[in-house]
């Protein structure tokens, strides 16, 4: 069933996410604090784009975060990540929320305080490993 | 106390001279290079050129054995992100994080933060005291309470004034805890006690009874 999502962070991992979900048929926000992050992105229906500010809950309830049923926050900086995923859950009660953190202790922290995260230096480091051992 | 300080900004320069200044074993951490050379400068070894959200930097600065966090940056979200490595990593007893949105500050106490300090509530709660002469100043949540340390001052014509303590319709959930007279001076709370007019009644209330608190001592409107 298609969803609806709100993306913080257009960065190249954020863009990319974005249009993987479009093409899946959901219904999805991003947002960046730089328009100029959104040349990522082709404009198509089903994508908005806005600029706000993820860890300003005004800015988080303009691009509706109070009706997505997924929020993931991708910026490059883990702090920003982790208040805005913390607002969205905890805040505005959004149900399923995603939240990347590089750094592995803090990412263990914030597994154990409930939030469910991605660390894309261990997925590469995974595939890495995978790689060499094959 | 150890106390380690996170932001050498406006807010941490003065707080670590003042912490320095009472006898407290104080460490800073400041992330940006030209602010930490002239912190250096001023307060010598003590400053860490690094970024104190960082587990592997607070811990090389005894974050173990720190007493006190106080992260002072004008980010919330650094403030935040130090304040939770602090407390859960670290099991720093007190972590408290300046807030400069204060639309964040229920959300930092749910997640562990013990005072979320908002600068923007401080002023407008002082501006509030001054211009209107009245309403309930906050002055410190209490940790673990759903109560806060509040401040009323009792207003000319308040028909408190003169009466005995016992005889007010102060809430139920409200405890007085002390009568700050317009010289200065404290007097202990004793039921046959006597308002004055420009009296300042410090109390601990539930913030749903705050209204009927201040209503008690001041009237009204």
């Amino acid at each position: 069933m298609a969803a609806n999502i709100l993306i913080v962070g257009c960065g190249r991992l954020g863009a990319m996410v974005a249009t993987a979900l479009v093409d899946r048929g959901d219904s999805v926000t991003i947002i960046d604090t730089d328009a100029e992050n959104f040349r990522r992105l082709a404009e198509q229906p089903g994508l908005s784009m806005i600029v706000a500010d993820g860890t300003s809950n005004e800015d988080l309830r303009r691009a509706g975060v109070e009706s997505v049923d997924v929020f993931i926050s991708l910026t490059a900086q883990d702090t920003v990540n982790a208040l805005a995923a913390q607002a969205a859950q905890l805040t505005f009660g959004v149900s399923k929320v995603v939240c990347r953190i590089n750094d592995p202790v803090r990412r263990e922290m914030y597994e154990g305080l409930g939030l469910r995260t991605v660390s894309p230096s261990q997925v590469m480091t995974d595939l890495v490993l995978e790689a060499v051992e094959r | 106390m150890y106390v380690i300080v996170i932001g050498c900004g406006k807010i941490g320069y003065h707080l670590t001279r003042a912490l320095l200044a009472s006898g407290n074993e104080v460490v800073v951490i400041e992330r940006d290079a030209r602010r930490a050379e002239s912190a250096i400068e001023e307060f010598g070894s003590i400053v860490v050129a690094s970024d104190g959200t960082e587990p592997t930097v607070l811990s090389e600065a005894g974050a173990k054995r720190c007493d006190v966090l106080i992260s002072t940056t004008g980010a919330d979200a650094t403030n935040l992100v130090a304040c939770q490595v602090g407390k859960w990593s670290f099991d720093i007893a007190q972590v408290i994080a300046v807030v400069t949105d204060p639309d964040h500050v229920p959300l930092f106490k749910t997640l562990g933060v013990d005072v979320a300090v908002s600068t923007t509530e401080l002023i407008l709660s002082h501006m509030e005291e001054e211009l209107t002469g009245g309403g309930v100043v906050h002055l410190l949540p209490l940790h673990g309470a759903t109560a806060t340390v509040v401040s009323v001052r009792v207003p000319p014509g308040s028909p408190a004034i003169g009466q005995e303590l016992s005889a007010l319709a102060t809430p139920p959930g409200a405890t007085l805890a002390v009568v700050i007279g317009k010289d200065g001076q404290p007097r202990t709370i004793s039921n046959g006690l006597r308002l004055e007019a420009g009296d300042e009644v410090l109390a601990i209330t539930p913030p749903e009874q705050e209204d009927e608190l201040w209503r008690a001592l001041t009237g009204g409107a």
